[in-house]
């Protein structure tokens, strides 16, 4: 009797501690994560059914086929060149989110750590560089490119997008807090400029590298303007601009069969946000941003 | 072990400088204690030495070959910091044996080396630990380790127990004596924890606003001090200071007069004192001073207020304040404080010290 007694009253204790805040919050939680996940589960249930079953009437909340939905998979992937996309745009994120961490790192590595002649202005001049728009750089940018040569193929997708001022910012606000004494002490220990930078300030900057190459897949994935413009060519399509050929006025496919482009296009980075969602989390509240 | 040699070294940062007109002379196997205040530059001087740091002028020789241009890793030191600065993403094998990585020696004799210098430390069973799962002052003996392994020619130590709790320095100060023991090895050590350069030192560098005011050993430092710095920074509680003016001056002897204030006047022996000098501050360690019984007045006796008292059981420290200002601390072996607000305090004249009033010492004929 008494141990009921006492097992009854700290649950008591907790229903009485809810407050109607709480419940306001998890209202409000529960909310957003619906309107977010919506979408998501509507796309789901689109490509799961059978084709030409209505879409916009009778809302349904589970798939009912899930042969129709495979055979739409490989229909896309068989019939279109979305593979090849996928090839090019994977290609295109691990190959920009390498070169990014490479210059990044190795630039942070001498701000913040080292001092030479006109450091601050020059820091100041590639952190000015964040306060222009995209769409301001995009046509010098391009022009240069074109110039190179570089049109139409992966260098030109990749290399402008090597030199992340943000990146840059967010290694040197990292590396700063790497003890001077620590690369002092690496210096007596015979390690040159390299080693110290690849064997003490690399391990030690491995949170910010895998939160900026995070920020970087996020960010190049999904990246449409620069691909569009500087591979036009059908052979450099990325998923971005394969789905929007799917999603064009005229192309002619059925609404589950777009739908179907568009989930293939999202399952990379929702396996990737799966992997590194608590990185990711990290990631975002360390650098302050949402990439 | 090796033999070091500063010669005239200076070094500034833009227009301040920093230490001047450094000279020491270090002979192989010494235990070397650099103590000063904070901002004294002891620091500066070890970094020098380490390479760390460049000097402005100068000349560093480590067993006669100068050092001024030559790299820190190629100069034969090692350096232990304040911080260990232990790489934290390797294993406290891999902290020691990164050096010899550096120098591209084989895994084997890394390993070698590191289990040679683990089982001098007592680190055997620690060695696969990660900084972060080691306490601090197995981290020190870690970064000792560190330095261990390159078999350097002189070890530089920079404050390297000052994030220890007590208890912790006090054992790691009797390794450090053991170490040095039995490695033989040339040892240079930062502090500005002067009971600690006392107890390690064979040799100790006093220093004071960029400049060595004192080098010699301990014991020398503390009955001999050149000047009213050293004399006042060796030694807990710190040397009393009393001012006095200069009377009747002979040939052998010279008395003073109005000390601390108060009318006592006292003789002491003393030959060749300058008779233009007329005042001068007299030096005396607490326990020179003694408490007179209040009911037989001595001679040597003065008076003095107690403002407070520190009884540590088997000794009690009574801080008086003297009618001229001065803070007057007596040592009492064994006696206990009664609780009087006056007391009297036997100086003994013999013992006494004096300096200038810019602080140099006046020593008597007899001391040369």
């Amino acid at each position: 009797m008494t141990l009921a007694l006492d097992a009854a009253t700290p649950r008591r204790r907790r229903m009485a501690s809810v407050t109607y805040w709480d419940v306001l919050k998890w209202v409000i939680a529960l909310s957003v994560t619906v309107v977010i996940l919506f979408p998501i589960w509507w796309m789901i249930n689109v490509v799961f059914a059978e084709p030409g079953t209505p879409v916009s009437i009778n809302p349904r909340l589970l798939p009912t086929s899930l042969e129709a939905g495979w055979s739409k998979i490989l229909m896309i992937l068989r019939e279109t060149e979305y593979l090849r996309a996928y090839y090019i745009s994977v290609a295109y994120a691990l190959l920009t989110i390498i070169g990014v961490l490479a210059v990044g790192s190795m630039a942070a590595f001498e701000f913040a750590l080292f001092d030479f002649p006109g450091k601050r202005p020059l820091f100041g001049l590639v952190m000015l560089s964040l306060m222009v728009p995209t769409a301001v750089t995009i046509v010098p940018t391009y022009l240069l490119v074109a110039d190179m040569g570089w049109l139409n193929t992966m260098q030109g997708l990749v290399v402008p997008g090597m030199a992340s001022a943000f990146g840059l910012f967010l290694l040197v606000q990292f590396m700063k807090g790497i003890p001077h004494e620590m690369i002092e002490a690496a210096r007596l220990d015979g390690a040159g400029h390299f080693q110290i930078y690849w064997h003490v300030v690399m391990p030690l900057a491995k949170n910010a590298l895998v939160t900026l190459a995070i920020l970087t897949f996020m960010r190049t994935w999904g990246n449409f303007m620069w691909p569009l413009i500087v591979a036009p060519n059908a052979q450099m399509y990325t998923v971005g601009q394969v789905v929007g050929l799917f999603n064009a006025p005229y192309s002619h496919h059925t609404v589950d069969v777009v739908m179907t482009a568009n989930l293939l296009a999202a399952v990379p980075p929702l396996i990737f946000f799966l992997i590194f969602q608590r990185k990711i989390v990290e990631g975002i509240a360390m650098s302050g941003t949402k990439g | 072990m090796a033999r070091l040699d500063i010669t005239n070294l200076a070094k500034s940062f833009g227009p301040m400088s920093v230490l001047s007109d450094v000279n020491l002379h270090i002979d192989s196997g010494e235990f070397v204690v650099f103590v000063g205040p904070s901002g004294c530059g002891k620091s500066t001087l070890l970094r020098i030495i380490s390479g760390l740091e460049t000097m402005t002028s100068g000349q560093l020789r480590i067993d006669g070959a100068i050092m001024n241009d030559v790299d820190p890793a190629q100069r034969g030191t090692a350096m232990v910091f304040q911080s260990y600065a232990l790489y934290p993403h390797m294993t406290a094998a891999e902290n020691m044996g990164f050096s010899l990585k550096m120098a591209r020696q084989t895994k084997p004799t890394i390993r070698e080396k590191v289990a040679k210098a683990a089982s001098i430390l007592r680190l055997d069973a620690l060695l696969e630990r990660r900084p972060s799962q080691l306490s601090g002052g197995q981290k020190q003996r870690v970064a000792i380790g560190r330095a261990i392994v390159r078999q350097p020619k002189v070890f530089l130590f920079d404050e390297p127990l000052s994030n220890l709790d007590a208890e912790l320095r006090v054992r790691m100060r009797a390794e450090l004596i053991d170490l040095h023991r039995r490695l033989g090895a040339t040892m240079i050590y930062v502090t500005h924890d002067q009971v600690e350069a006392m107890t390690l030192a064979d040799k100790m560098v006093v220093m004071n606003g960029g400049i060595v005011q004192q080098f010699g050993r301990p014991l020398d430092l503390y009955d001999d001090p050149d000047n009213r710095f050293v004399a006042g920074f060796i030694g807990s509680p710190k040397m009393n200071f009393l001012k006095a003016r200069v009377g009747d001056v002979r040939p052998e002897r010279v008395t003073l007069s109005d000390i601390a204030g108060t009318s006592t006047a006292l003789e002491l022996p003393f030959r060749g004192f300058d008779p233009a000098v007329s005042s001068v501050e007299i030096g005396i360690r607490p326990e020179h001073v003694r408490l007179a019984p209040t009911d037989e007045a001595g001679p040597n006796d003065i008076s003095a207020d107690v403002a407070f008292v520190e009884e540590l059981g088997d000794v009690t420290y009574i801080h008086a304040d003297m009618p001229g200002g001065e803070r007057l601390i007596v040592r009492s072996d064994g006696m206990r404080y009664s609780g009087g607000k006056t007391c009297r305090a036997r100086l003994d004249p013999g013992r006494f010290l004096l300096f200038d009033p810019s602080g140099h010492r006046i020593r008597s004929a007899h001391a040369h």
